[in-house]
């Protein structure tokens, strides 16, 4: 399937990078497509395009903090958690994504 | 640039012999403050206290992450100690710690983008198990560069 989402810590120099990473290894691992935007104390990186929002089958937040855009999600499934949580399990966090997903076909 | 320039060797530290956090930090500080990426110990460990008052820093696989986020930072970096006992900390996964990444930002940051841009890069390779694993193992501070690049 496809995910999409966004990280972002309190102060924006190492969580949000480290949930990305972990998120996108487990997902990818898990045979999705997956890409997470980050926004930190440089500002947004890996910005995600409306096309791939739209198309992704899941939103995935792990974030702290408020983020940019939020609106760019609505109406979309979404799962919003801690950066801890997208750190300390995130291939816990992917089958709770595919559960999602799938209880909703 | 790329993120081999941000891992200054002389701020690794291997086969520490520290027994708790706040050795652990007050060492990790003393090396910056030697290598003139900060310029007071005590202002920045303040700042570095006043971070962990409000999450864990530990992010599990034995790794802590304390951010040196201070005004007493004038270059961006980062200092590395690898202990050689495991010591307690608040973790994610509730194990204690090995490595200790300390980020060092100034609080002023305007000038230091492409730097930081560094940091989020190397913070990525945080996110990676192997490389975590490798770093652990490392018994000097080229073997730790080594794993992180």
């Amino acid at each position: 399937m496809k995910i999409v989402g966004v990280a972002a810590c309190t102060v924006g120099i190492a969580h949000t990078y480290i949930a990305q990473e972990k998120l996108e290894t487990a997902g990818k691992k898990r045979g999705h497509e997956i890409q997470i935007e980050t926004q930190g104390t440089i500002g947004v990186e890996n910005e995600l395009t409306q096309k791939q929002i739209d198309e992704a089958d899941i939103v995935i937040l792990a974030v702290d903090v408020k983020i940019a855009g939020r609106e760019r999600f609505e109406g979309k499934r979404i799962i919003q958690v801690s950066t801890e949580i997208a750190v300390k399990s995130p291939n816990k966090l992917i089958e709770k994504a595919e559960q999602v997903v799938n209880a909703q076909k | 640039m790329e993120v081999k320039d941000i891992v200054d060797i002389d701020t690794i530290k291997t086969n520490m012999n520290v027994k708790s956090k706040e050795e652990a930090i007050q060492k990790l500080a003393e090396v910056l403050l030697a290598n003139e990426y900060i310029t007071d110990v005590e202002a920045f460990l303040k700042d570095i206290y006043a971070r962990e008052a409000v999450g864990q820093t530990g992010i599990g696989n034995y790794i802590a992450i304390p951010h040196g986020n201070s005004d007493a930072v004038q270059k961006v970096g980062v200092a590395i100690g690898i202990t050689e006992q495991e010591i307690p900390w608040e973790t994610l996964d509730g194990k204690g710690v090995k490595g200790i990444i300390l980020f060092v930002v100034p609080k002023q940051n305007d000038g230091s983008k492409q730097h930081l841009k560094l940091l989020s890069l190397f913070a990525r390779k945080l996110g990676n198990d192997e490389v975590v694993e490798k770093m652990l193992m490392a018994k000097n501070a080229e073997d730790v560069k080594a794993a992180l690049i």
